[in-house]
Formats: C-alpha cells, sequence, structure tokens
C-alpha cells in the first residue's frame, strides 16, 4: 500500500514537469505531418500503388489501422527512443543534480526501494507513452479516412508481410503489437535508467543511452553482420512485429521478451549498485 | 540519543574527517560548528545514512544507522541549508511526495503542521514562487512529518532575514521546550550556537578540536575591536595591561582586566583612540584561543 502511494508521488512528479509533456506534443505532431501527408493526392496515389502492386484493395487497406500501423513503426524507434531516454536519464540523475534527494535520504527508505519506485514509474510512463501515440494515431487517422478498413502490414527488413482485411481482427494485432512495442521500448527506458543511477548528468545519460540505441541499429543493418541480427538489442526490441504476421509464432516471441526481460533486469540490477554504493554528500 | 562513534571518511584520499565522536542527549540542543570544509555536512551525512565512512558508526535511538537505517531513521527530521524541493509542484505536494517515503501521508497532521509554520495560505502555491523564508518554514514542516524525536539542522538559518533567524530560532527552542525534542545544529555561526545550544562540538578540517558546554565559548577572554594611532606604541600598552594583539584592530583582555583602565593608559601614552568596541568573537578567535589555552582535544589541530 505504501509502495503505490510512493509511487504514485513520483508519477505526480513526472507528470508535472513540462519536459514529460513535450513528447506527447510532438507525437501528435508528427501524427498529424503524417496524416497530411498520406491525404495529400501523392500520397494516396504511392499507397494506391503499394497496394495494388501487392495485389490487395486500396479501399479496404486505405485505412486508419493501415495508417497508425506505419505511424508506430516510423516513429518510435527513434522520435520515441529520444523522449524515453529523456525520462530515464532524467528519473534519478536529475534529481541528483537538482539537490531534491538529500530531502528524501533524511527519510527512512532504502535506496533500493527507491530504486523500484521510480523504475516503476519509468515504465508506466514508457508504456502509457507509447498506447497515447497508438490510440491518437488511430483516433486521428480514423477521422481523416474512417474508422473503417483493414490493416495492411509490410516491413522488409523483419520479413513482415500480411494484410488483415476485417477491421477486428486487424485492430486486435495492431492492439497487440501497440503493447508490444511499449514492452520493447522499456529496454531503452532500463539503458537510461541505469546511466541514471550512476554519477553523471541526466543529459549525459540521455545521450549515452541514444547512442547505444543508434549503434545497435546501425551495426545490425550492416550487411556483415545480418547473420548475427539475433545478437542485437534493437532486433529483439522488434519483435512485436512477429505479432502482426498472419499466423503468429509465440516461441519466437517469447524467446525476444524473455531475454530483453532478463537485460532490463540486469540494468536494473547494476544501476542499483550503482546507486548502493555512492556517497550523497549533503 | 545519538551518538556518533570513531567517524573516518576521506573523499577522493583527502581527509573530510577523522576519528570524530560526540553523544547528543535526549531533549538536548547540540551544536556542531566549524568553517565550510570542516566536515559538519559530511558528518551529518553519515548521520542519515547518504555517506559510508571509512570506520565508525551512528546509533539514533539505539538503532545503528549502518545496518538498521530504516529503524533509526523513523523519527528523525531533517533541515538542509537551501532544501531543495520540487519547485513544480505546492508545497502540499512536496510534503506528501517527501512524508510518503516514512510510511504514510495524513492529512490532519500535515494541516496542523503547516499552520503551526505559517504556510497555510500559501500551501498551495508552486514551490518556485516561494521566498527563501517561506522555503525554510516548508522545510521545517516536511522535517515535522511524521513527528520526529531527532530534528538534524544543517546551517538552516543562512540566508534569513533577521526577523526569519529569530522566528526559527524560537521555534526551535519552542520545540525542545514543549515536546523535548533532541537537535543538532550545524552552524559555522559562533553566536547563533551561543543562543541555541546547551552543548556544542568544534570541527576544524574534519578534526574535533574542542566539545563543552556553550557557557565554555562565553567565559572566554572579551574581545574588542580597536582604532588606534599609531599602532605600533599602542601594542606595548595593551601587553602591559594583560591583554593581547589577536590582529591589527582586534584584542583580548583578560576577564580581570578593566577596559576603561587601558584606555586611560593608551590615551596618557599620547595615542589616539577613535574606537574601542566590544566584539563578538569569531570562530577563528576561538581557534585561536583553544590553541593558545592548549584546551585541544586529543584529535588536535596540530597532530
Amino acid at each position: 500500500m505504501i509502495f503505490f502511494e510512493q509511487l504514485r508521488g513520483e508519477l505526480r512528479k513526472l507528470f508535472a514537469r513540462p519536459r514529460t509533456y513535450m513528447g506527447y506534443g510532438a507525437f501528435l505532431m508528427l501524427e498529424g505531418l503524417i496524416l497530411f501527408f498520406y491525404k495529400l493526392d501523392k500520397g494516396k496515389r504511392e499507397a494506391r500503388a503499394l497496394l495494388e502492386q501487392n495485389g490487395l484493395d486500396f479501399g479496404t487497406f486505405y485505412s486508419s489501422l493501415s495508417i497508425s500501423f506505419m505511424m508506430i513503426l516510423l516513429s518510435m524507434f527513434t522520435l520515441g527512443s529520444i523522449f524515453f531516454a529523456l525520462v530515464g536519464g532524467d528519473i534519478v540523475a536529475k534529481e541528483n543534480e537538482d539537490g531534491n534527494l538529500r530531502l528524501v535520504f533524511a527519510r527512512p527508505i532504502t535506496r533500493l526501494r527507491l530504486l523500484l519506485v521510480k523504475y516503476s514509474a519509468v515504465m508506466i510512463y514508457t508504456l502509457s507513452f507509447v498506447l497515447f501515440v497508438s490510440i491518437t494515431g488511430y483516433l486521428m487517422a480514423a477521422a481523416a479516412v474512417g474508422f473503417n478498413g483493414g490493416l495492411f502490414v509490410l516491413e522488409p527488413k523483419m520479413k513482415i508481410f500480411s494484410a488483415f482485411p476485417e477491421w477486428a481482427e486487424g485492430a486486435t494485432r495492431l492492439g497487440m503489437g501497440a503493447v508490444g512495442i511499449g514492452i520493447s521500448m522499456i529496454t531503452l527506458s532500463s539503458i537510461a535508467f541505469m546511466f541514471s543511477c550512476f554519477r553523471i548528468k541526466p543529459s549525459s545519460a540521455a545521450i549515452i543511452t541514444l547512442t547505444i540505441l543508434f549503434v545497435d541499429m546501425i551495426l545490425q543493418n550492416f550487411p556483415f553482420l545480418k547473420p548475427y541480427e539475433e545478437y542485437f538489442v534493437t532486433y529483439r526490441m522488434s519483435a512485436w512485429l512477429f505479432m502482426l504476421e498472419k499466423h503468429i509464432d509465440w516461441a519466437k516471441i517469447m524467446e525476444s521478451y524473455v531475454l530483453l526481460g532478463g537485460l532490463n533486469a540486469t540494468l536494473f540490477i547494476i544501476g542499483w549498485l550503482a546507486f548502493q554504493t555512492r556517497d550523497f554528500k549533503t | 540519543m545519538l551518538e556518533v562513534s570513531g567517524l573516518w571518511k576521506q573523499f577522493a584520499g583527502k581527509p573530510a574527517l577523522e576519528d570524530v565522536s560526540f553523544t547528543v542527549r535526549k531533549g538536548e540542543i547540540y551544536g556542531l560548528l566549524g568553517h565550510n570544509g570542516a566536515g559538519k555536512s559530511t558528518t551529518l551525512g553519515i548521520i542519515l545514512g547518504m555517506v559510508e565512512p571509512q570506520r565508525g558508526g551512528v546509533k539514533i535511538g539505539g538503532f545503528d544507522v549502518g545496518r538498521e537505517r530504516a529503524q533509526a531513521l523513523r523519527k528523525v527530521g531533517a533541515i538542509f541549508e537551501s532544501p531543495a524541493f520540487y519547485e513544480y509542484l505546492s508545497g502540499w505536494d512536496n510534503l506528501r511526495i517527501l512524508t510518503s517515503y516514512s510510511g504514510g501521508f495524513n492529512k490532519s497532521d500535515a494541516r496542523e503542521v503547516v499552520e503551526r509554520v505559517g504556510l497555510t495560505k500559501r500551501i498551495d502555491s508552486k514551490v518556485r514562487t516561494y521566498s527563501h523564508g517561506m522555503r525554510q518554514r516548508l522545510a521545517l514542516a516536511q522535517a515535522l512529518l511524521p513527528e520526529p524525536e531527532v530534528l538534524l539542522l544543517d546551517e538552516p538559518t543562512d540566508g534569513l532575514d533577521p526577523e526569519g533567524i529569530h522566528w526559527f530560532r524560537e521555534f526551535i527552542l519552542g520545540l525542545r521546550r514543549d515536546r523535548g525534542m533532541t537537535v543538532l545544529f550545524n552552524s559555522h555561526l559562533l553566536g547563533e550556537v551561543e543562543i541555541m545550544c546547551d552543548r556544542v562540538a568544534i570541527l576544524r578540517e574534519g578534526k574535533r578540536i574542542h566539545e563543552g558546554s556553550v557557557r565554555d565559548l562565553s567565559s572566554e577572554e572579551p574581545v574588542f575591536q580597536v582604532d588606534l594611532d599609531p599602532w605600533e606604541p599602542a601594542t606595548t600598552v595593551i601587553k602591559a595591561h594583560g591583554g593581547e594583539v589577536l590582529e591589527r584592530g582586534k584584542i583580548s583582555l583578560p576577564p580581570t582586566a578593566d577596559p576603561a583602565a587601558l584606555i586611560a593608559g593608551l590615551v596618557g601614552a599620547g595615542i589616539s583612540v577613535r574606537a574601542f568596541t566590544p566584539a563578538r568573537k569569531s570562530l577563528e578567535d576561538f581557534y585561536m584561543e583553544i590553541r593558545r589555552n592548549g584546551q585541544v582535544d586529543p584529535n588536535a589541530i596540530d597532530r
């Protein structure tokens, strides 16, 4: 019960800061821009060409679900990662930098518990952010092109190609994918969180996290390393896409999420050990 | 109530504390006096478990801070110089969040404390709109939630105006009087410590160089600020009256000496006496005196 009161306080702090909302605002703008391009004649022509080349009906698959999928796919690993790294990097390091931790440490709370509260808040932020982007993306797309229609998924890098003509099945798959990418992005937040526990500036924690993410993405796409793609974190983080295959291979998905879960736990423990052994001068 | 035993701490190979020990009794206001960098804040950090000592330990109410930190701090409140609150939240939200780390927030207790520190009208305003004095009142409110038995104050009156200092001092003295609160008071201001504290320890360069009652501080030789011309022959007259030149313009006299007789002697020697006023001793004067008088602890400064 007390843990939830502490978590509530942590979320209150997190969501009271203007910086936290920057991400929400930025994504709403991006979603608007993507929709604008989809609504242009040129955008429609290209969508029609792509669908018809693949033997699919434009009227069915030029839809709010397909556009929402593209929004998530294009933005989450790029723009989204910036905000997850910023919030994860801030969560401990910023409070240390601002001196807030002195007042917290005057209280009978253990460092482990304090970190558990903060890590829980970061996870909630990450999941809620992805769900916010998914829901607003869908609602904006629905307002622009209508609620109905199926879901068309094309992601060549992960070799995903599928089409769900029924709205209900498409919406279910997209919803599962959104939850999946939310869980995947917790790994990014965990990397930032771990660095935040070290004696480091919040901005440095965010920059190091983004550097790791982008280096991982670049190397994963390097042709020479293609046979080893399963060893890259960003490949594992893309496991949510497998939920959008016609026939879901749960074993393949679970393998990635178990590995990501283990990695998250390891990152938390490293962060905790660094935090536990630090002196905090008043 | 609070036992600090044999603390040793180094930062990056430089000693910050060397064998610092003292005990604060229940209901006592104990001053920890020293210049910036003397080791006061490091001592407080160790008491709160924020800093790990290389040797030694701290017990609060019988609980060892190193091994039983949560129990030891359950009845402790702390105030720091320039307390850093969550600026973008209201005072009330800050109290709620900080108190949740101690086990739970009770609205009626919080309202009562807010009223006692005089923040009722502004408690729902964002902390970034608070003056320094209001922040210090909020710091006091958070330290009093939930009800502590020990208060740790780290330079709490720094930056306050005279009215604020007076209010704060009276509030703390009231807590001791009405609730038997035990207080550890860190300060570099000798005057404040003299007014507030029962006993005092003086730290210098991480070593405890003195411990005693506050009376010990004020029973030393009185000090005077003087403006004399010419200075060199004046020093001979001062020494002839048993006085000592601490620095140019500052002298001390033995408690038995008569300042009027010294002034007459100076005038008689043809020295112009432009000013002769009692001065409060600075911490530095006190260091010099205890060195001169050999009243130095085993952890002495010249060791």
